[in-house]
């Protein structure tokens, strides 16, 4: 299948992942986007880890898993305190820095 | 044919198949109207990568991906969602949306042409082949050249957790306070 | 062979960062000590690079470049530390430093109950050598940078009283008029460079010739530039309105600066760049025709200002139009003249002013003057010679320099009728006004009951002394200043001798003092009379005029168009500011879009 299917596939999810962003509300699904687009990297680099005989790209992904899943913790940590006290769920609602 | 071809045949079938559905659920997380559901499907989509990843000669990863990845942080977002209320929202704002299928088609086509225009380089690693992927080999890489990187994301997650607590922490006071 | 020359430029530069550091510790003596005798020292090797410049013959005295090292050295464009000692620079070295050292000394006595005794010091040796710096550049970096200080130590200068406010504000009108004027020097310099690629003096100069016509856009386009800088800097019309304010200042600071020294660093300036004037002849008309309009201009207002300082500002201000007229005709040497004679004597007047005001404890005013020439006669003889300077009485040095540039504006190759009409019609005015200061200061009887005039001390009046022997008989020195500044001009100036027009300007000098005499004596009531009887023939129409002008020019066009400048930038910010919404979508659509153009660049290049 080699690489073209490999970086189309990649770049479908991360494309998808960043319409996803834009265009959601709900904060909740806005994060899932932002996991969409670090697994289309990660399964690039997995991929090409194969394809080039190197493991550096096996243990980027894995550093990428690392980090994501402090980001999410520390990410929903930031949502539930914002919304808990708002009480509801539009992000285009939190504009305080606008202008 | 040769069980060889066959092999390789029914191999990239497979990976064909696993790739577009990877795609096809990602585009059901962002398409869902219920955050349960875009749950459910990155979870899918998540389970599809894992595949992928075995079926690339990444065996530790495909591990990884599916204990820590789907499981912890999957599990930590289903939480968080029915802590929160995942209502069905309203779609708005089609300029918006239009400019961003706009965009984003267009970096899609960007992506793909900026990825044909040149050759990769080829860097020829040492791994044996039939330690590629397992966890001896990647412990061996890990503890050796990426030292430095591990006990920065060892830091790095330190850090996360106390945040995280400081953060769940001042969010419980104002409950609190109502409840009296 | 003129390396000591560097010595001229580092000692007041040591007089300032000494002063500045220790003039707090050490006495007031020490202090004025150092403050002058760094400019002594400075006038001393002035002497010296004199000499030795004067060993030279005449063709080999230009050009000598003096590197103290290496700065920028990139590609093919180099600039060095290098003072330039030539003809010209040693001219206003001779000025800066000898005039210079003079006013110190006056100082010493006129700052002397001051207690800031040694700030003045260090700021009057930072003038000092940034006026050096500004002469003595090889490049038009350095003579930017000399410039630029030059405008610093002005504000330092004029705002030195930092209490007074009119004094502070009057140093920031005029340190931002000055920053007009390096604005157009910076961009002068940048199209000088783009043009032929090197800031160095003798590699433009020498190579301007052979690559433009005359009037070549490009000159032209440079020498206005520099124009603006120097008409910023010597109060030329529309960039004057600093200098009468700046008489906030000490009056020791406006004899320096606003006399003999800064202000003339513009004619300075035009003189250097000769050699580019000359290839724009359209610019030298402006030069003539702006200073000359500035003479008349200031002279007029110079005759009815009642503030002492303000009438030799304004006086200042017409002698430079003078000096311009000449830079404009192509005279050049006679309008470096005449800048020698002007500092002797103009300096003169600000510090037998200073003088005056000083034994009267600071009172400023005219018409409470009167009187002193019996009890101070020193100063009043002084201000005599000097004001007969002033006037171009003959055998005054200001008589030949201004004599020569009178007739030149008539006879030199691009000199006409309406030049000379104006510079004989602005003398008389100068004579007019500077006769009524004059007789308001020293005649008649003290119109201050409570002050007590006294004599200055002897360190005032001394260097008063030496600049009255000088504005007496520095006509002599007319000549010599030819045939010096001849290698850097490249020919000697033409003295024409025009016997109908030298009595005409003679007669119209007298007049002018007469005038002021008659008008003196004539009581006020008849005067008060006599100006009621004019007054609708002039007053009224001015009057309209000026309502008029002030409603369409003023209002509905200048100011609505500074207005609309500050209005639209408002409204074009407001618009731009509701693009940043605080919503977290719109942003990353932001960033989607600027990703997706970066990669178009990325992809297709």
């Amino acid at each position: 299948m080699g690489q073209e299917f490999v970086l189309l596939v990649s770049a479908s999810i991360f494309c998808v992942g960043t319409v996803g962003f834009i265009i959601r509300k709900n904060p909740l699904i806005m994060f899932m986007s932002i996991e969409l687009m670090l697994n289309s990297v990660n399964f690039l680099l997995v991929a090409y880890s194969s394809f080039l005989n190197s493991l550096d790209g096996q243990i980027f992904a894995l550093f990428i898993i690392t980090v994501a899943a402090a980001e999410v913790v520390v990410g929903l940590a930031i949502i539930l305190t914002i919304f808990r006290t708002r009480h509801e769920m539009d992000v285009d609602h939190i504009d305080v820095l606008k202008g | 044919m040769e069980i060889a071809t066959l092999f390789d045949f029914a191999l990239d079938t497979v990976i064909f198949v696993v790739g577009v559905t990877a795609v096809l659920a990602s585009l059901g997380v962002i398409l869902c109207s219920s955050p349960i559901y875009s749950a459910l499907y990155l979870i899918g989509h998540m389970i599809c990568l894992a595949l992928l990843f075995l079926l690339y000669n990444a065996e530790f990863l495909a591990v990884v991906q599916v204990i820590v990845y789907a499981g912890a942080v999957m599990i930590l977002f289903l939480f968080i969602i029915a802590l929160l209320g995942g209502k069905k929202e309203v779609q708005e704002n089609s300029f918006h949306r239009s400019m961003a299928f706009a965009f984003v088609f267009i970096l899609l086509g960007e992506l793909y042409l900026s990825a044909t225009v040149g050759p990769t380089q080829q860097i020829r690693g040492e791994i044996p082949a039939e330690l590629f992927g397992t966890a001896k080999a990647i412990g061996l890489e890990l503890f050796s050249k990426h030292i430095v990187a591990f006990e920065l994301a060892s830091g790095l997650l330190l850090v996360a957790a106390v945040g995280v607590i400081c953060l769940a922490k001042f969010s419980f006071v104002p409950l609190r306070r109502r409840a009296r | 062979m003129f390396a000591s020359s560097w010595l001229i430029l580092l000692f007041p530069l040591l007089g300032f960062i000494g002063l500045s550091w220790y003039g707090n510790r050490i006495s007031r003596n020490l202090v004025g000590l150092v403050g002058c005798g760094t400019i002594g020292a400075s006038f001393f090797m002035t002497l010296v690079t004199l000499s030795n410049l004067l060993f030279l013959p005449p063709e080999e005295r230009v050009g000598h470049v003096q590197t103290l090292y290496q700065w920028v050295s990139a590609g093919s464009f180099k600039l060095d530390v290098a003072i330039l000692v030539d003809p010209l620079s040693v001219f206003m070295f001779l000025i800066v430093t000898g005039v210079g050292f003079v006013i110190h000394v006056y100082s010493v006595g006129y700052m002397h109950d001051d207690p800031e005794y040694s700030r003045f010091f260090a700021y009057l040796n930072l003038f000092i050598f940034s006026m050096l710096v500004l002469v003595a550049a090889a490049d038009f970096f350095f003579l930017i940078v000399g410039w630029a200080l030059v405008g610093l130590a002005s504000y330092l200068l004029i705002g030195f009283w930092r209490e007074k406010t009119s004094a502070v504000l009057a140093a920031r009108k005029a340190f931002v008029m000055n920053v007009i004027g390096d604005v157009g020097m910076v961009i002068a310099a940048l199209v000088i460079f783009e043009t032929f690629g090197t800031l160095n003096f003798a590699d433009v100069f020498a190579s301007a010739p052979g690559m433009f016509r005359p009037n070549d856009d490009s000159m032209l386009l440079i020498t206005l530039l520099l124009l603006v800088g120097a008409f910023a800097k010597s109060a030329q019309l529309p960039l004057h309105t600093w200098l009468p304010d700046a008489m906030e200042g000490p009056t020791p600071v406006s004899a320096l600066i606003h006399a003999a020294t800064m202000v003339t660093a513009g004619v300075y300036l035009v003189a250097r760049c000769h050699v580019l004037y000359e290839l724009a002849p359209y610019t030298m008309y402006l030069i003539a025709g702006v200073g000359i309009i500035t003479a008349i201009f200031a002279g007029s207002m110079a005759m009815f200002q009642y503030d002492i300082k303000r009438v030799i500002a304004y006086s200042t201000m017409s002698q430079l139009g003078y000096m311009f007229l000449a830079m404009g005709i192509g005279v050049y040497s006679l309008g470096m003249f005449h800048l020698m004679t002007h500092a002797f004597f103009k300096a003169l007047l600000f510090m037998a002013a200073g003088s005056v005001i000083h034994s009267l404890d600071g009172e400023q005013d005219l018409r409470k003057m009167g009187g002193l020439q019996s009890v101070m006669p020193l100063t009043h003889a002084t201000f005599l010679i000097g004001a007969l300077a002033l006037a171009g009485i003959p055998l005054t040095s200001g008589y030949f320099s201004k004599e020569a540039i009178i007739l030149s504006s008539y006879h030199a190759d691009m000199g006409n009728i309406v030049f000379w009409a104006i510079a004989v019609l602005t003398a008389g005015m100068t004579a007019f006004y500077i006769s009524r200061v004059y007789l308001f200061t020293f005649f008649g009887r003290l119109r201050s009951p409570a002050a007590h005039p006294h004599e200055s001390p002897m360190i005032m009046i001394i260097p008063l002394l030496v600049l009255a022997v000088l504005a007496l008989l520095g006509g002599v020195l007319g000549p010599w200043v030819d045939s010096f500044l001849a290698p850097v001009f490249g020919h000697v100036a033409y003295h024409p001798h025009d016997n109908a027009l030298e009595s005409i300007a003679l007669v119209v000098g007298i007049g002018g003092i007469a005038t002021a005499g008659l008008l003196y004596m004539v009581s006020k009531e008849r005067l008060d009379l006599f100006k009621e009887a004019l007054a609708p023939l002039y007053v009224r129409p001015t009057k309209a005029i000026g309502a008029f002008l002030e409603q369409k020019a003023e209002r509905e066009g200048i100011d609505f168009t500074v207005d609309q400048v500050g209005l639209q930038i408002k409204e074009v910010s407001h618009g731009i500011s509701l693009w940043q919404s605080g919503k977290v979508r719109s942003y990353a659509l932001n960033m989607i879009v600027g990703v997706v153009t970066i990669l178009l660049f990325v992809v297709f290049m």
